[in-house]
């Protein structure tokens, strides 16, 4: 791709984000989310490879039809109370078709049948955008609107868990894997919405740590599935034993930053009297556990003293720049003695 | 007035039915120029001229040529329309679902859905969408701006989509 039209798309996507930053009008607000989609397509589908491009539709139509959804909510909110302020949403049908229509904009579970697809069908750094930088814009709005109905969002938030859960137990690709714990982690999120949006910022933040080190990770061990997994040891021994620190963490491990946000969740969910909801969502936790201890088993615990699963790679070195990645997997593994001083910069 | 009103409105939900019963691309554009057209006619009678007209020469015309180039694209031997039984099926599950809506809120929407933009227009100087026009590029000066870069962008993004003939993202199979 021209470096002058990619560096135009990359500022459509910033351009985006803030415009729907910025805004407190629905109208501006839906025009942020439509430039974001329109500039991550040509990067969707720069391979122009068939699985890419098929992706790249299917990314277009579950946005198009969640960005018609939301503008037709606006519009009704118009109608209905006579104002366009995200502020001031009273009526309850527009505020549930806004969420509703941002649940299917970030995946979250009845309508997150888009997202695995669509992450299978690109590469590792498209992805990563995909799944980090193009979920702020929906979830700054998620924050604002005031829910009508707190079944809802609690409904939306305990099936993506749990789905998120189930989905990845039986893949063998890394990024549905990926998908299905990004979906995962946004149900947590969704869960403490309405009882401490500042506990969701901050899980949304750490999620974005974690998984920002396991997609370069992968990048620089250039692995797809399980298979290339088990012989990454041999192209990066340093980085492959601290990936199943990174996994673990992502999964939510005591030691290790990612049981951060979850302990928290569960604290902020057992203080307002729903216990059985925070059960379900700590079990349904073990699910995701499950597949993320399975790739580090693939990776670490298949290693010299027992058979190799597949066959070796040559030993090249690697070009790929590691600073940032060094960066965010010693925060995504040891933040969590920070515990006190994160949750106290995020409460505001 | 009120029967050509009732007839145009009339288009508006058969256009929208034809659209949605999901028939050959040819078909679903036709009825998407239905719907546009009809559309137009109901803000023409609602006091909306300029918009309308708006609508109908750079929406439409605009929107014509891409539909000409994706039916040639996407050319079928046979197209299906309402002659076939699935695409009929759905047309007419959709319109009974608009009769049954329309029978359940009857009498209390109309009232303050459909509204004249200008009432008393005698007394004023300018019309609704004339006025409008001028807000646009006057008060929402940064926003016209934005939207023309925008604009621009999706041009960047449809070239790059369609660049490099046969291995480009839109080629004829």
């Amino acid at each position: 791709m021209n470096p002058y039209i990619l560096a135009t798309l990359l500022f459509g996507l910033g351009l985006g984000t803030t415009i729907t930053f910025a805004s407190s009008h629905w109208l501006f607000a839906w025009m942020g989310l439509e430039i974001n989609t329109l500039a991550i397509i040509p990067l969707m589908a720069q391979s122009h490879h068939p699985r890419a491009v098929e992706a790249t539709t299917k990314y277009f139509l579950a946005q198009a039809t969640a960005a018609a959804m939301l503008l037709f909510a606006s519009i009704s909110n118009a109608w209905l109370s006579g104002q366009w302020d995200i502020h001031q949403m009273s009526h309850p049908l527009p505020t549930t078709l806004i969420t509703l229509a941002l649940a299917l904009k970030i995946g979250l579970a009845p309508l997150h049948t888009w997202m695995p697809e669509v992450l299978q069908g690109l590469d590792l750094t498209t992805g990563l955008i995909l799944s980090t930088w193009q979920k702020l814009a929906p979830f700054c709005l998620l924050l604002q609107v005031q829910p009508a109905n707190a079944t809802l969002l609690l409904v939306l938030g305990i099936t993506s868990t749990l789905v998120g859960g189930w989905g990845g137990l039986n893949q063998t690709q890394l990024r549905k894997i990926l998908a299905y714990s990004s979906i995962a982690h946004l149900g947590w999120m969704i869960l403490v919405l309405q009882f401490s949006p500042s506990l969701t910022f901050l899980t949304l933040l750490v999620y974005f740590i974690m998984t920002f080190s396991l997609f370069i990770s992968f990048k620089i061990s250039n692995a797809t599935n399980i298979n290339t997994l088990a012989t990454s040891w041999a192209k990066a021994p340093a980085l492959t034993s601290i990936i199943p620190l990174i996994l673990l963490s992502l999964g939510g491990l005591p030691p290790l930053t990612g049981f951060l946000p979850k302990w928290l969740i569960l604290q902020e969910l057992t203080k307002q009297d729903l216990a059985p909801l925070a059960t379900v969502a700590a079990l349904s936790a073990l699910l995701s556990l499950f597949f993320y201890l399975r790739l580090s088993y693939a990776m670490t615990l298949t290693m010299t003293p027992n058979n190799l699963t597949a066959t070796l790679p040559w030993r090249l070195p690697s070009l790929q720049t590691t600073l940032p990645l060094a960066i965010a997997s010693s925060a995504t593994i040891c933040l969590l003695p920070l515990a006190p001083a994160t949750a106290a910069l995020f409460t505001w | 007035m009120v029967y050509m009103m009732y007839c145009l409105l009339f288009g508006l939900v058969v256009g929208l039915a034809a659209v949605a019963s999901n028939p050959s691309p040819y078909f679903a554009a036709l009825g998407l120029v239905l719907v546009a057209g009809m559309g137009c006619g109901v803000l023409v009678g609602h006091g909306g001229s300029f918009l309308s007209l708006i609508l109908f020469l750079i929406y439409l015309g605009g929107m014509l040529v891409v539909f000409a180039y994706s039916a040639a694209l996407a050319a079928e031997p046979y197209p299906e329309g309402w002659g076939s039984w699935p695409v009929l099926g759905l047309a007419v599950g959709y319109l009974v679902g608009v009769g049954v809506a329309a029978g359940m809120v009857m009498g209390g929407w109309y009232q303050e859905s459909w509204m004249v933009c200008d009432e008393f227009g005698e007394f004023s100087m300018l019309r609704g969408d004339i006025s409008g026009v001028a807000m646009m590029y006057s008060s929402g000066g940064g926003l016209l701006i934005t939207g023309a870069w925008v604009l621009l962008l999706t041009l960047f993004v449809v070239l790059e989509l369609t660049r490099g003939m046969g291995r480009g993202a839109l080629r004829a199979v």
